[in-house]
Order: C-alpha cells, then structure tokens, then sequence
C-alpha cells in the first residue's frame, strides 16, 4: 500500500506497475467442473428463456436469455445447465449467471457449434462481443457513433496490474494480426497503441502508432491518453466512444487473431493474480472459472473479511464471492489481507484541499462532494463538475477525513443518469 | 469457502494512510516549541493557563456531544488544537473564568453550532478571541498583564507602544529579541523562533498549504514596506510588524486553518495577501494595536468568495480541440 511520505509539500506520486523484464508464461488452470457465465441482461420472468435447466449446450453456443435479446454468451465447454439465475452488481445493475457443467467427454467436433468466421461487424457484434478482452464490437458498430479513432491499451489503466503489458510483449505478432483483421472488419484507418515510456521491450508494432504513456497514474486512463496524445478534449459528461474514440485491450486482438487463425471461438483469459503478499502469478482460464479454483491452485488462502479486489486497487471492485468467475474484461485480481483494508470515515470534509491539488480534472471535489452528500445531483453536475470526472480514485486516496469520495462521485453519475432518464 | 464473508467496499482500496487525528497531532507537535518556551519564561501559571484552556476546550465539545447525542467527536484532536491556540494568544495572567468562557465561544460557537469539524466558516480559537477582547478588553492588555513580572528586557507589550508611543518606541525592540521571544505577549506568541520551526515542520509536511502562508507574509512586508518607504517617521518597518505580535501565529497557524481558507491556488495567494494587506491597514491606520484576530476573521468572511476563483474543470468550457 501506498504511504503518505513523510514530507508533503508536493503531490504525491502513484506510479504503475512496469512489466519485468523477463515474464514468466502464464499457467493454464484446467477446465473446472462447473463453470459460471454472466450474461449482462435481467431476467424477465414474464417471457419465455431460451435456455433452460438440463439443457444440453456445445462449445462455443452462443446462450441468450430471450428470442429478442442482444446479449448474449458463449459457452466454453460442452455440456449441461445446471442453473441460472440473478446475479446483481455492486450498483445494484442485474444480470444473469448460468452455471454450465462441462462434459469432460464431449470433445468431439459434433460437440462443437457451427462458427463460420467472417471480417464483418455484424458477425463480430453478433459473435466475438464476448472473446477474452472483451472487445468493443457493439459499440463500434453502433451508427451513432462517430469512431475515427481505434486505441489499444497497452499500457494498463490501474496500477498494480501488467496483464496488458504482458499480452503486448508476449504475443506481439497476434496483436499485430489483430490490429489488422479490425482495420478490414471495421474500416477505421487510424489504429493506435498505448505502451508505458519507461518499458524497456523489443515489441514493434509494424505501422501501428505508438503512443508512449507516462509512469505517473492516472495517465493511461481513456480521458488522459486522448487529451496528453490524441489532442482532444474529453467533453464532460460524454464516453470516448461519442468523441469518436474507442479503447480496445490489446487481448481482445490476440483473441481476434486466434479466431481467425484456427477458425473457432477462444475462451482462454489471461490473468493476473496478485497474492497477499503481493506475488504476481499470471495464468490462463477459461471464461466462467471460478476464482476460487485459481486461488486453490496457487495456494491462496481466502480467510474471512478478506477482500478479493477485480481490477486494480484504484478503480476496481470487490467482490462478494470467492466464486466470482473470470470474465472477459478481467485483467487482475487482488487478495487483500483484512489487516490491510483501508479503514473509511463518516466525517465531514474538512476542506484541507488534498483532493484539489491531486484532482487531474480540476474538479472542487471538496465543493462536489458536500452537495452529493446531500443528494443534490443536478446541482453537483450543473455547477462543481461532477460529470468531468475521469474516475481515478485519487482523491479518495489521500483525503484526509477518509471519505469514500470516488464512491460518492460514482453513485452521483449513476443517480444522475436514473434522473435524467425520468425526466 | 462456501460460506467466507468477504469484505465487500468500493475503489480505491488503498489509503496514503492520513487521517484528521495525524493532521491535529501534527498541529499540537509544532506548537510545541512556541508553548513551551511561554511556560519557560512566564512560569507555572502560563503553564495551568494551557492547561485550563485545552482542557475545557476538550470538555466544551465533549458536554455538546453528550447534549446532541452524537459521538463524541473530540478523538480527531481538533479541540485541543483550538484550545491549544487559544491559551498561546492570551496572558499568563489571564483569569480562569476568562478562559473558560473563551474556550466556550470558540468551541460552542464557534464550531459547533456551525455544525461541527469542517463546518466553521471562521477559525475557532479567533471567534473566541475577538468576542472575548471586546468584552473585556482589559483582560488583553499585555502591559497590565504582565505589572507584577520582573523582566530583563522592555516589558511593553512592541505593539502598544508603537501604537501610543509612534514609531520611536520601537528602538526597545531590537528585532533579535523579538525572534526571541524577549518581548511581552501571548504565552506562545512572542517566541517568533519556535513559531518559524513549527510553522515551517507543518508546510513541509504538507498539513498547512504553504500558498497561504507565503502570500500572507508577503503581503504583511510589501504592505508594511509601502508604508515604511513613505514615513519612515511614523511608521515602523517591515520586519518589525512581522516579529510583533500575533503576526507569526496569524500566518503560520490561523490563516491557514482548512475549514476557514481556501484551497485553489490563485484564490489561497489572494487570501494570504489579503490577510497581510488587512493587518498592517488596522495597525498603521486602524484603533487597534494589533489587528491580526480581526483582520483573519475578515479574510475567513471572504474566502468563500475568493475561492470561486478556481480553474475549469477538464472537458468543460473552452474546447482546444
């Protein structure tokens, strides 16, 4: 953990995480004997799902809840439903899980769903939404968008994590691959790639731009990165997709490229474990592992009030569950010690001005944070900013009086939404 | 494992580790010196005077939380450091009871009834001050004060006789001795050494902004040197005013007080300046001797204005896109 240094006349610096000069391979976790999916869609218990439970299902299926659905999954493995059911987030968003158990003798090619790959953005937004890395196909076949730019993240955004890193250094000629079957799928010329400055690797990325991210956090955050490299300006309250920008993980190539390579779906997810004592293990998974089969397999042991942290330890979330499975967008996961969970406050800001000097969006978080605990959303959007938040999590770092001030700013975007959409 | 609660809270999980008892701590710690040397030099009852007056500060806020049935709030510190400050800026020979019913307005209302810790639009310990000397004003006389203490040095409080006397008077105060606390004043005020040291400790680590103080102590030479320039007969020279007094305490503990100041950088200049500018306007031109409780009091009625002086926030505004 990050310590206040001793002396504090000027900011504090969070660094990221650079990869080690010699990575070791990830190990690959077997395929469990269950596997959870989180399809991003709510039951609806007035229609009638799809799937159902005992239904036989085979690799790379694509599950969706309803005939009218968008959202969907694909399952990793052949095999049986065993269930599904509400799965709600930690802002209260629902969705559904289905617990799928694979049938370890049902490999066989009829055991396979039929997959025709083809360079089109109604197959990839129909197929490939949900290959490791999550890559952004929706969205970018979404008309009212105006994408004209296309960023691959390899620097990653929080600290604490190197996954991105890894996947660019390893497995450069997939991404390369990649870049190039997203260019002809999507037609957007201008292909970019975040690497930190201070990384020392041989990975050239042929005609792809690189753009040299600094060490200090938050500078590889979307709204950064297209103001210090791509000279625009992240409008308040607007996403990187409606400027015209759009973030890409760099494994999401490499998952592009093997789909087209050996013509089938992937399911393979490369993570970062970082254990409490703060060792890095990297391993591949199937999506819909369970965490706690990789916490088994390295030996981590989940006592209780300990939090396991998906994500970095700036932006992530926690989960509730050692059974959180591996999703596509999951890059690491922390074990935190509950001897080492920051303690919160409910005390009032007493307005020490940390959080202003430390605000890389010149927002008055001290101002901001007054008017969303007394649940003024409009006020806090119209007057103090709240909508140019980048959401580093750097003031409630170092705010004094401990107050869950990144929290309050998330939930007052989330309630600010819910308002306008009532409006 | 099935059954492991786990901890489940929000980004980001990590804290540099600072909290509101460490920055009060470190405010006590470099009051110190200045607290220590007053009881050095104006004996035991300076010594009981800091006693009573943290004590009962403590014990104000402690009685208003039993009375509101809310927690007791005082383990964050922040009344000792008002009680603290409060018993350095008056006499050793002050009366109990004028203690107490200081440390009562400063407390009560001065912070309380505003609603508590980072809810006071004015520093504490000066709402308690500036009631207290236009109620009983004799009480802050440093000269009477002091009537029955034999020093080796002028025992005039510097800024009275400049005051009554013009700047002749001053010659009695060689600047060495002001910076050494051989001049009469509040117990912890007069030992300009120690308040520089504990001053300095509390910018370096980050628990005062150093803007405000720089600007607050430019402000009080460029103002006083104007002066001085302009009738170096009738008044006293920069770095006098800047020895005198409350005039170190003032930028070093009570201009920058978080709850009372502002924290953007332009509008943290303007209100140190601000501050100096007022001081020095109060002495040269203004009744009082010594204007430095009235004069952050003011700048602690306009900070909310000045600190709307803020840059634009990102993605807001002017687009260089």
């Amino acid at each position: 953990m990050i310590k206040r240094s001793f002396f504090a006349l000027s900011q504090p610096r969070l660094t990221y995480d650079l990869l080690d000069t010699d990575p070791a391979a990830p190990e690959t976790i077997p395929v469990p004997a269950s596997l959870t999916l989180l399809l991003p869609e709510a039951i609806d218990s007035t229609k009638q799902a799809l799937i159902k439970q005992g239904g036989a299902v085979k690799k790379g299926e694509k599950l969706k809840l309803y005939e009218d659905s968008t959202a969907y999954v694909l399952a990793p493995a052949a095999g049986t439903i065993k269930a599904f059911d509400s799965y709600s987030d930690d802002f209260g968003n629902t969705a559904t899980y289905i617990l799928v158990k694979p049938d370890p003798a049902r490999t066989g090619d009829e055991d396979a769903a039929e997959f025709e790959p083809s360079e089109d953005l109604q197959f990839a937004s129909d197929y490939l939404g949900q290959l490791p890395g999550a890559p952004p196909f929706t969205d970018l076949a979404d008309a009212d968008y105006p994408i004209k730019t296309i960023v691959i993240t390899g620097s990653d955004t929080d600290v604490m994590s190197d996954t991105c890193q890894y996947v660019c250094t390893a497995y450069t000629d997939e991404v390369v691959e990649g870049a190039r079957l997203l260019k002809r799928i999507t037609r957007i010329p201008k292909i970019c790639i975040t690497m930190p400055e201070k990384l020392q690797t041989n990975a050239g990325f042929g005609a792809i731009q690189t753009l040299k991210t600094s060490e200090v956090y938050p500078a590889t955050l979307p709204a950064m990165v297209m103001k210090d490299h791509l000279d625009t300006l992240l409008l308040a309250g607007k996403t990187p997709e409606e400027m015209g920008v759009c973030f890409i993980r760099a494994e999401a190539l490499v998952s592009l490229a093997r789909v087209f390579k050996t013509r089938k779906p992937v399911f393979e997810k490369i993570v970062t474990l970082v254990d409490k004592a703060g060792t890095r293990h990297r391993l591949t998974a199937a999506i819909g592992t369970p965490l706690s089969k990789i916490f088994a397999r390295f030996n981590v042991h989940i006592n209780e009030q300990d939090r396991i942290i998906i994500g970095g330890p700036m932006r992530g979330f926690a989960t509730f569950t050692p059974h959180h499975p591996v999703t596509p967008e999951m890059d690491t996961v922390i074990v935190q010690d509950r001897d080492t969970v920051a303690e919160l406050a409910d005390t009032p800001c007493v307005n020490c001005g940390e959080c202003i000097r430390i605000c890389p969006a010149n927002i008055p978080v001290n101002l901001l944070v007054r008017h969303l605990e007394a649940d003024q959303y409009e006020e806090a959007a119209d007057k103090f900013d709240l909508e140019s938040c980048i959401e580093c999590g750097l003031c409630a770092l170092v705010c004094k009086a401990r107050i869950p001030l990144y929290q309050y700013i998330r939930l007052g975007k989330h309630e600010l939404l819910i308002l306008r959409a009532d409006a | 494992m099935n059954n492991t609660k786990l901890i489940v809270s929000h980004a980001p999980f990590w804290h540099d580790g600072d909290s509101l008892f460490q920055l009060n701590l470190n405010y006590l710690l470099a009051l110190l010196p200045a607290a220590l040397f007053g009881i050095f030099q104006f004996g035991a009852p300076a010594l009981g005077v800091i006693a009573l007056s943290v004590s009962s500060a403590m014990l104000w806020e402690v009685l208003t939380n039993l009375a509101s049935r809310k927690e007791l709030s005082i383990g964050d510190l922040e009344s000792a450091v008002i009680g603290l400050l409060f018993g350095l800026m008056i006499p050793a020979t002050m009366p109990w009871w004028v203690v107490v019913v200081g440390t009562f307005v400063a407390v009560v209302i001065g912070k309380v009834i505003f609603g508590g810790v980072g809810a006071n639009p004015f520093h504490p310990t000066l709402v308690g001050m500036a009631i207290l000397m236009m109620s009983w004003p004799a009480f802050f006389d440093f000269d009477a004060a002091y009537v029955n203490y034999e020093f080796e040095y002028t025992a005039l409080a510097p800024l009275a006789a400049l005051k009554f006397q013009g700047a002749s008077a001053i010659d009695a105060f060689p600047l060495g001795s002001l910076l050494a606390g051989r001049e009469v004043g509040g117990i912890g005020s007069t030992f300009g050494i120690g308040l520089i040291i504990g001053g300095i400790y509390l910018m370096l680590r980050g628990y005062t902004r150093w803007e405000i103080v720089v600007s607050f102590l430019t402000g009080i030479l460029l103002t006083a040197g104007l002066f001085h320039l302009g009738n170096s007969e009738s008044y006293a020279s920069p770095l006098f005013h800047l020895f005198s007094g409350y005039t170190l305490i003032g930028a070093f503990f009570l201009a920058t007080e978080n709850s009372s100041s502002p924290v953007n950088k332009i509008s943290m200049l303007i209100y140190g300046f601000l501050g100096g500018f007022m001081i020095i306007l109060m002495r040269n031109i203004g009744a009082y001797a010594d204007g430095t409780v009235l004069a952050i009091l003011l700048i602690n009625l306009v900070n909310p204005l000045i600190d709307n002086i803020r840059p634009k926030a990102l993605g807001k505004g002017v687009t260089n896109a």
